[in-house]
C-alpha cells in the first residue's frame, strides 16, 4: 500500500483522470473530494461491502434457479409501507 | 444439464449451462453487458434474463466461467411506488437518452430457512436499447437491502 501525507487542499492523482483532494480534516474524519470519469464508479467501502455480501448470499447455480422459480411461484404481495 | 454454445461476430462464442428444462439460447441482442460486474461477481460482465410470461420474477444468469445466477423481480412490484432517480453520472453509465425507458431489477435472497427478501437498496437497472446495465448504489438511499417477501 502506498501512503502519502496530504494536508488540506493538497490531493494525489491515480491514472489518467482520478483526483482524490483533501477538503477538510477534523477529529472526526476527513472530508474527501473525488474527480473522476463518469466511467468510473466511486462508492463507499462499507456499502459496496455490505451489498456484495448480499448478491453473494443471493447467488444460485444455474441449474437451482428453476426450482427457485417454482417456490417463488406465488404473486410477490405488494404492500405500501416505506 | 445442457451445453449449448452460440458465438456472433461481435462477441467471443460463448457457452452457457443450463438446466434440462430450460432450454437458454441466447443471441447477441439479448446478452446485457455490465460492464464492471456486479459486486462481488466483478469479472461476470455478460448476462442474459430469461422469464416465463406473465410470472413476476426473472432469472439473470451470467455468462462467464462462474455463472452467477439470480432470480429478480421488478421493484415496483413489490412495494407500490418505489422510485430511484438516477443521478447524472449513473445515467451517462447507461448512455441513457431522457426518452430511453429503463428496465429495473431487484435481486431476490431465498434464506435456508424458505425466508425470502428483496433487496431495494441496490436495484439492477438496465438501458434496454443499448442493453448495458449496473447495479445502482446510491449514496442515500432509505429503501431496505432485505425487504421481506411473501412466499
Amino acid at each position: 500500500m502506498l501512503v502519502f501525507t496530504r494536508k488540506r487542499d493538497e490531493a494525489i492523482i491515480i491514472g489518467d483522470g482520478i483526483e482524490i483532494r483533501v477538503l477538510r480534516t477534523g477529529r472526526d474524519g476527513v472530508k474527501l473530494g473525488v474527480t473522476a470519469p463518469a466511467s468510473v464508479a466511486v462508492h463507499r467501502r462499507e456499502i459496496y461491502d455490505l451489498i456484495r455480501a448480499e448478491n453473494e448470499t443471493a447467488v444460485r447455480r444455474p441449474h437451482d434457479l428453476q426450482q427457485l422459480l417454482a417456490r417463488l411461484c406465488s404473486q410477490p404481495k405488494s404492500s405500501d409501507e416505506p | 444439464m445442457i451445453q449449448l454454445t452460440a458465438s456472433c461476430p461481435s462477441v467471443a462464442p460463448l457457452t452457457v449451462r443450463t438446466a434440462d428444462i430450460a432450454r437458454l439460447e441466447p443471441r447477441c441482442e439479448d446478452v446485457i453487458a455490465f460492464p464492471d460486474g456486479l459486486p462481488g461477481f466483478e469479472e461476470c460482465r455478460r448476462f442474459v434474463m430469461s422469464s416465463d410470461g406473465d410470472q413476476p420474477f426473472q432469472c439473470l444468469e451470467g455468462l462467464e466461467a462462474s455463472s452467477p445466477a439470480f432470480v429478480t423481480v421488478d421493484p415496483a412490484r413489490i412495494l407500490v411506488g418505489y422510485r430511484l432517480i438516477l443521478s447524472p453520472v449513473d445515467r451517462r453509465r447507461l448512455d441513457a437518452r431522457e426518452e430511453d425507458p429503463l428496465l429495473w431489477l431487484a435481486i431476490v435472497t431465498v434464506n435456508p430457512d424458505d425466508t425470502a427478501t428483496v433487496n431495494l437498496r441496490a436495484p439492477i437497472v438496465i438501458n434496454p436499447r443499448l442493453m448495458i446495465g449496473f447495479q445502482v448504489m446510491p449514496h442515500d438511499c432509505l429503501y431496505p437491502l432485505r425487504h421481506p417477501l411473501s412466499i
